[in-house]
């Protein structure tokens, strides 16, 4: 064995940056730092910011705060309608439900919270496209509270690590539920119960967040745990159909015939006859 | 009407020996809200812990087939108190007060007493 020559010290590769670190939209994080006021539009929401600062946002992949309040909490839709007739044009919604003893303040504050976030997780994920920011714009639901950008992509990653630490497949998050029966002494808790009784193997665990009232983030959770306790099913990606591995040539490619051995053969078949 | 941050404010400022409290959101984990806590005790982390332990009675309790709900939860630390009470309002079917207190400074009945208190002013 030869010893090695001599070499410089290996400059050191360059070392990715831990996933923790990398922001979640490098956007987000220019225009809060810049304080802008407007509504940052992706393909899977829109999040409302205010001086930097998250105001508001909402997801068609989310249940929003008109859903939360009315089907998940206790204020009657009628009241929510008032609300966006006398005060849309406002833009003072969330006060006019307060002000006008429909909603008690905490309660609409922690639903508007859970609703921000909600949204944000699905604006924020990888696959919604690209960003563009809309100067200026604002939301007719008023000023309710407001969560500095920060706060939300770090809940945002906290929620994506979340998911895959429970039950790591993500094809949950878009198929139908399909429960499956509890094992002998099996128990689930109420809030899964009902979660189990409107699934009915068509419904998404978005379609039961809105059945429920639920943000659509829970949902996705409740549904990973069911699935790591094997109440739901856990569905399977089609298996990749296998690779044609090539054959080597001698087994594929013909060898011409010995014909002088054929000939031999026959004439030898034929003499005994 | 109070508020979540005035909520927690008053929790911290009015229970004698609080370390720090957090108002939690259940499903998620998430801390809708913190105050105090500091680098000795991260909220946000002791939020998503403690969903975990509310879960873990509440699918005991299943397993029991007790028909009741939790009023609080109590943990005793050598050094702290951790005090786990869980809101029932009518829209509130997943949130929980956390409350840590220092155990050499703490009355535990009074805190109890006070953290009921401040749940019904949070009007939820």
């Amino acid at each position: 064995m030869t010893a090695p020559a001599p070499t410089p010290a290996p400059t050191p590769a360059p070392v990715p940056l831990p996933a923790p670190m990398t922001a979640v939209s490098p956007l987000l994080t220019r225009l809060a730092a810049e304080r802008a006021t407007g509504a940052l539009l992706r393909d899977r929401g829109t999040l409302f910011l205010e001086d930097g600062r998250i105001v508001h946002a909402e997801s068609p992949a989310t249940p929003g705060l008109d859903v939360l309040l009315t089907t998940g909490g206790g204020l009657a839709p009628e009241r929510w309608r008032e609300a966006l007739d006398r005060a849309g044009a406002r833009r003072q919604v969330a006060r006019f439900l307060v002000d006008s003893g429909g909603l008690a303040g905490g309660e609409l504050e922690i639903c508007h919270l859970a609703a921000i976030f909600d949204a944000a997780f699905f604006a924020l994920s990888p696959g919604s496209g690209p960003s563009r920011f809309r100067r200026g714009a604002t939301h007719w639901i008023g000023s309710v509270r407001s969560v500095p950008a920060a706060a939300v992509e770090r809940e945002t990653r906290r929620r994506r690590e979340l998911l895959d630490a429970v039950w790591p497949y993500p094809l949950l998050d878009t198929a139908p539920v399909v429960p499956r029966p509890a094992a002998p002494g099996q128990t689930v808790t109420p809030r899964q119960r009902l979660l189990l009784h409107h699934a009915d193997g068509v419904r998404t665990p978005a379609d039961l967040a809105w059945v429920l009232g639920r943000p659509a983030f829970h949902t996705l959770l409740d549904v990973r745990r069911l699935a790591a306790a094997g109440l739901v099913d856990t569905p399977h990606a089609a298996a990749p159909a296998p690779a044609a591995e090539p054959l080597p040539d001698w087994m594929t490619q013909a060898q011409s015939p010995d014909v002088a051995l054929l000939r031999r053969l026959r004439d030898a078949l034929e003499a005994s006859l | 009407m109070a508020n979540v941050e005035t909520a927690l404010k008053e929790a911290t400022t009015s229970i004698e020996g609080a370390i720090g409290a957090a108002l939690v959101d259940y499903g998620s984990g998430m801390a809708l809200g913190t105050i105090g806590g500091g680098k000795d005790l991260d909220l946000a982390v002791a939020a998503a812990g403690n969903t975990d332990v509310v879960r873990a009675k509440v699918r005991t309790m299943e397993m029991l087939g007790l028909q009741d709900d939790i009023e609080d939860i109590l943990i005793t630390l050598g050094g702290q108190y951790h005090l786990i009470r869980l809101l029932k309002g009518r829209g509130a079917t997943g949130f929980f007060l956390y409350l840590a207190l220092d155990r050499g400074r703490a009355n535990l009945a009074m805190a109890r007493h006070q953290l009921k208190k401040i749940e019904n002013e949070l009007e939820i």
